[in-house]
């Protein structure tokens, strides 16, 4: 379980911030956080593993304090935190076998790492895994070469390398179109499902998050302004979500 | 930070559109202009001053210049080894393609480590500029002092060569690989520093391979530039080759039939070597290349 | 699923081999070229002698300063004849450039032409250009110029012809079929696109003519090449030092002006 509690991040600037944001995600859900764009959606994801830290509140994630851990254990926590991006960040020059296999650089030794000397057991596995996001006849082109529903299925597979317990996703479907859109939330929805995993994925299309999410997070300027089922959030409550933003976003 | 004053605007993109468009070009412009008319009359002013300054009284500028058609057509039109022989004349050539070969190798080498330090999304900042400034002091001293400093110091021959040159080398290099490195996008790396990734694998697994074609270009082009180094300056060092040649034909025995064929050998390792480096740099290197 | 786990075992194995085959090659390449040069690769451990060397040998002293006259006036000589030969053969490569390039230039012919004419002028050796320079025009600074023209002219040259062939095609078509002439298409498209790389190329072949112009004024006796010549030969290392120390100011100081002018200039 993840529980996050009065989170509160302020920038330099002063302007996008996240102001005591509490809320819990259990495993075996989607939780979708939802919001108009600048409403704290990306601090709040990348503050769970600290890519950004915060100014105050906690983040508990098995049972530790994620943001009162020191480098190590930091290490050690993030990899079992899958995340994937909007713009994939993966390895265009090397092929979708090697970048899958980059999610289990860190349980290797460094020179096996630099040295790319994968057991049998984990090709097997990232083969698995490539077949499971339904690119096995693409394991061995180079990223580069794939479209962009291709590349963020690439990036699932290499989280789900990492074994991981979570899977944090910014905004994973932006930048793709609505087919690959469909098969990359199925795959999330079906991790969740299947293997039990705690999915929490931002979007901003509302349509979208009423379908696949268990759970919502509505998220407006900084603050939760809707917590509950999905099923539950009423046109009310997503107006209220988007309330002024056109004036608001920047 | 410009669409803050249109922000009641935003309901008619066509009408706040042009307007932004208008007015950012022109007020950059205007500056990029000032500068470029500064820079352009700053030359023209201290050529026009310069030049007069530099007509030698004691040449007669017609007569020195039929001289040098002469001899240019002796070097271009009569090439021929008189001196030596064709074969001395190739060995020093492949000498010099070889210490070419070994100040790039070397250098490319050392640098890659280097230019990790230097590289802004991956080193703090203190050490980027300590490398920075030592690689700029290294790049500010011309490659033939470095060469004659070493000649002293190790003595002449081939060693204070290789070791004057590839100095050169490093620097340059650390400075291009550097601006290779940078150009990672950050959020790449830190996706997958946060999986788990150390250091040393992440080098060899993300950096490597996303600049090895811009490395490669970067360092035929450094190739190029050595070889015009080795036959500039290895006769200083002592290390012969066809630098060697070319100065006692030259400055020893003033024989333009012979220069002309030591020029033709060189052209003719040079020219293949400038297409390929062409070929490479409009492949993967996109801006403009020094 | 089998095969194509026997598929990515060949895959880094290959993967491994053809990485090896490039250390082997290199590693071949670099004994070879070591044996032809008689370089001996122990030499790398005295690196450190040459700095060693400089830092005690080079330091100016009090005796020294004496000698800032003559070297203040030979770095002033130097910087300008540099600057004066990047600025003719800027003008020069410019026009050169115009006619050659694919996109603006009459003709293919004339384009190889000019390619290879640029190319000569770069690759005859510097030392090749100053000793044929110093044998007709003997030992001034006039000869020092016409050596770092006629490099610059070759180098410019090619430069310049492709940045104007990075010049989108289309942008010079639409001002074509409007009814432009030659020139005025070259005016009004041509040279306001390529301005900020051609003001670039000319810093950073001054930058590159300060370097050379050391070498070249060893060889032909003038500037600042001349004076550290003197003084090494004659073993007056305090001055020497001197020298480099005014070379590496004056070289980063047109470094930094000219970032500082590319940063203003960049679109």
């Amino acid at each position: 379980m993840l529980e996050v509690k009065q989170l509160t991040k302020t920038y330099d600037g002063g302007k996008r911030s996240l102001q005591d944001v509490s809320f819990t995600a259990q495993p075996g859900e989607v939780t979708v956080i939802i919001g108009p764009s600048g409403a704290g959606k990306t601090t709040l994801l990348r503050s769970i593993n600290q890519l950004i830290t915060d100014d105050s509140g906690q983040i508990r994630f098995d049972d530790q304090d994620i943001c009162a851990l020191n480098k190590r254990d930091l290490k050690h926590i993030r990899s079992k935190i899958g995340m994937i991006f909007q713009n994939y960040n993966l390895i265009e020059s090397l092929t979708t076998i090697e970048n899958v296999l980059h999610g289990g650089l860190a349980r290797k030794s460094t020179i096996a790492g630099v040295l790319s000397l994968y057991t049998k057991q984990e090709k097997e596995e990232a083969l698995q895994l490539i077949d499971e996001v339904g690119l096995k006849d693409f394991a061995f082109q180079y990223c580069s070469d794939l479209s962009g529903g291709q590349k963020q299925r690439v990036g699932i597979a290499r989280s789900l390398m990492q074994h991981p317990e979570m899977i944090l996703c910014d905004e994973p479907i932006a930048s793709l179109d609505p087919k690959s859109t469909i098969i990359v939330m199925d795959i999330l929805k079906k991790l969740a499902k299947k293997r039990g995993m705690l999915v929490l994925i931002n979007l901003h299309q509302v349509d979208i998050a009423k379908e696949y999410a268990d759970h919502i997070i509505g998220l407006n300027d900084g603050h939760i302004v809707f917590d509950g089922p999905a099923d539950q959030a009423s046109s009310q409550d997503i107006e209220r979500i988007y309330r002024d933003s056109a004036f608001v976003t920047s | 930070m410009i669409s803050k004053p249109e922000r009641g605007l935003e309901m008619t993109p066509e009408a706040s559109q042009p307007m932004t468009k208008f007015k950012l070009p022109l007020r950059l412009k205007d500056k990029r202009r000032r500068t470029v008319y500064l820079v352009m009359a700053i030359l023209v002013f201290t050529t026009v001053l310069t030049i007069p300054t530099i007509i030698p009284k004691g040449v007669n500028l017609a007569v020195a210049t039929s001289g040098l058609l002469d001899n240019l057509r002796i070097m271009m039109l009569q090439p021929a080894p008189s001196n030596t022989t064709m074969e001395s004349l190739m060995v020093a050539l492949f000498q010099s393609i070889a210490l070419a070969f070994l100040t790039t190798l070397v250098g490319a080498v050392i640098a890659f480590f280097i230019a990790l330090m230097a590289a802004r999304n991956l080193a703090p900042t203190w050490l980027i500029n300590i490398v920075q400034t030592v690689m700029a002091l290294i790049r500010a001293i011309p490659t033939i002092l470095w060469v004659l400093i070493y000649s002293v110091a190790l003595g002449l021959g081939a060693n204070a060569a290789v070791i004057g040159l590839t100095f050169h080398s490093v620097a340059y290099l650390v400075k291009v690989y550097a601006d290779s490195i940078d150009e990672i996008s950050g959020d790449t790396l830190s996706a997958l520093r946060a999986m788990g990734v150390g250091f040393w694998p992440l080098v060899s697994q993300v950096i490597f391979p996303t600049i090895a074609s811009s490395l490669l270009s970067w360092t035929f082009i450094r190739f190029e530039i050595n070889f015009a180094n080795a036959v500039a300056v290895g006769a200083a060092a002592g290390a012969g080759g066809i630098s060697y040649q070319l100065f006692m034909a030259s400055g020893f025995y003033f024989d333009f039939h012979e220069v002309g064929m030591i020029v033709y050998l060189i052209l003719a390792f040079t020219i293949p070597l400038e297409i390929i480096s062409y070929k490479l740099r409009s492949r993967y290197i996109k801006r403009a290349t020094k | 699923m089998k095969n194509q786990v026997m598929d990515s075992s060949k895959f880094f194995m290959r993967k491994r081999l053809n990485l090896s085959i490039v250390i082997g090659l290199m590693i071949v390449l670099y004994v070879g070229a070591s044996l032809i040069l008689n370089f001996n690769s122990a030499a790398f451990l005295y690196v450190d002698r040459g700095i060693i060397w400089l830092a005690k040998n080079f330091v100016p002293n009090s005796h020294s300063i004496q000698y800032w006259g003559i070297i203040l006036q030979a770095l002033l000589r130097t910087l300008i004849v540099s600057v004066a030969a990047t600025t003719v053969a800027g003008v020069l490569a410019l026009g050169l450039a115009l006619a050659g390039a694919k996109t603006t230039g009459p003709s293919q012919t004339l384009s190889w032409l000019i390619r290879g004419f640029a190319s000569i002028m770069r690759n005859i050796p510097i030392v090749g250009w100053a000793m044929l320079l110093l044998f007709s025009f003997k030992q001034n600074d006039f000869t020092g110029f016409l050596a770092l023209l006629f490099l610059s002219i070759g180098f410019l040259t090619r430069a310049f012809m492709e940045t104007i062939e990075a010049v989108d095609v289309e942008k010079i078509q639409a001002l074509e079929v409007t009814g432009a002439n030659y020139l005025q298409v070259i005016s009004q498209a041509v040279i306001p696109e390529i301005t900020t790389p051609l003001v670039s190329w000319l810093l950073y072949m001054i930058e590159n003519n300060l370097r050379d112009a050391t070498l070249v004024g060893l060889l032909t006796g003038t500037g600042i090449g001349f004076v550290f010549d003197l003084y090494f030969k004659s073993l007056r290392y305090g001055p020497a030092g001197l020298v480099v120390l005014a070379i590496i100011v004056l070289v980063i100081g047109v470094e930094l002006v000219s970032n500082q002018v590319e940063r203003r200039i960049a679109i």
